[in-house]
């Protein structure tokens, strides 16, 4: 990737447009017709359209992000109103590129439709 | 056999019926060898007080018959036998570290994918022996990355080199080196104060600028090197993120 150098050398950068995950959208838990499963959600990655590249996301972290009214404590920085559910991807699901994953807490259905992070560690490159 | 140029073929002695069994124990052997008889070894008897095994004591009740006989040495409450699973061998915690993948090699410039420096392109040194980490560096001068360790699995390979073999790095380079120092707490009421208060504030030690230029100035010659020189400085002072429409499964790093 080689790139031409910058004539501002921009140092202390923040990430800013550095999106480092790929976007997802939790579409719903494992489910029969009329029973589901929620400890198991199902994720649409953007642009993974087949198994086997689903495949390459199997074990990567992921997280819900979301904001609640009430600032809570973070490690390292200042209490803070974002908060977050890790879990990570388990297995694909289907022919055509979603994934399942698993959360430490399983997400709350207000969670559906709504964007996950899928990180892109551990990575195995 | 001596002398014996056709001998039938005979057992030895003692033999093993079957695994771990003879036929003859050693005790047996012993006495069949016949060195027993030859044994002259006499120990003097040494005089011995007789040892009381039982004591007496008094019972109460009438009709418990008075008293008593309680042994002096009581034998054990359990049998050696009854413990077998607790002597079982223990094994000795010994991680073996975490072997390094074939893409990372000295030299390889690795994008970190997590933490402060999250995005960052930066070169290999090398695994450090007791923990496994990568030890990287920025070079701190492209995108101040100090020499600081990562984990393999927070860290994507590209196949983008720099030489790096005339890089000497310091011996003092070690995981004892790079280990966090917390310092100590104070118990006095004072907890709830760390907690607010957040990290206490890092202070770059002057080993480290030195040791960080020692090894920056040979990485950042090793780049000059390289034939794409002129890309990498940018290459290393940009970070790397993911874009509209790129899928990292069929990117090629």
């Amino acid at each position: 990737m080689a790139e031409a150098a910058p004539t501002v050398a921009r140092k202390n950068d923040p990430a800013l447009n550095g999106r480092l995950y790929v976007k997802a959208v939790f579409s719903g838990f494992t489910r029969g017709q009329r029973n589901q499963n929620e400890t198991s959600s199902i994720l649409k990655l953007d642009n993974v359209y087949n198994k086997n590249d689903a495949q390459w996301y199997v074990g990567k972290r992921v997280v819900y992000v979301y904001k609640a009214h009430n600032k809570k404590n973070v490690a390292g920085a200042a209490p803070s109103r974002v908060r977050c559910i890790w879990g990570r991807v388990t297995r694909s699901h289907g022919n055509t590129g979603a994934v399942r994953a698993k959360f430490h807490k399983n997400l709350p259905a207000t969670a559906l439709g709504q964007r996950i992070r899928v990180m892109l560690y551990p990575s195995n490159i | 056999m001596a002398g014996a140029k056709k001998a039938t073929p005979r057992f030895r002695r003692n033999y093993e019926l079957a695994t771990g069994i003879m036929r003859f124990s050693a005790a047996r052997m012993y006495h069949k060898r016949g060195t027993a008889l030859n044994k002259k070894t006499k120990v003097a008897k040494k005089a011995v007080a007789p040892v009381a095994k039982f004591v007496t004591k008094k019972v109460g009740g009438s009709k418990n018959g008075g008293d008593r006989k309680v042994l002096v040495k009581k034998g054990p409450t359990f049998l050696k036998e009854d413990h077998v699973l607790d002597t079982a061998a223990k094994v000795r915690r010994n991680p073996k570290v975490q072997s390094l993948r074939k893409s990372i090699t000295p030299g390889t410039v690795l994008i970190i994918l997590a933490g402060r420096h999250k995005g960052k392109r930066v070169v290999f040194l090398k695994q450090l022996e007791k923990s496994g980490l990568l030890l990287v560096t920025g070079p701190h001068k492209l995108n101040n990355v100090p020499l600081r360790r990562i984990g393999q699995s927070f860290v994507i390979a590209t196949s983008t080199k720099v030489d790096v073999s005339g890089v000497k790095l310091p011996e003092t380079l070690t995981d004892a080196y790079f280990k966090r120092t917390h310092a100590k707490v104070e118990k006095k009421g004072e907890k709830a104060d760390i907690f607010a208060s957040g990290h206490q504030e890092y202070k770059v030690s002057e080993q480290r600028k030195t040791d960080q230029k020692l090894v920056d100035k040979a990485v950042l010659t090793a780049i000059k090197k390289h034939p794409e020189h002129k890309f990498l400085r940018g290459y290393f002072s940009t970070r790397f993120s993911i874009r509209k429409n790129q899928q990292p499964h069929a990117m090629v790093f």
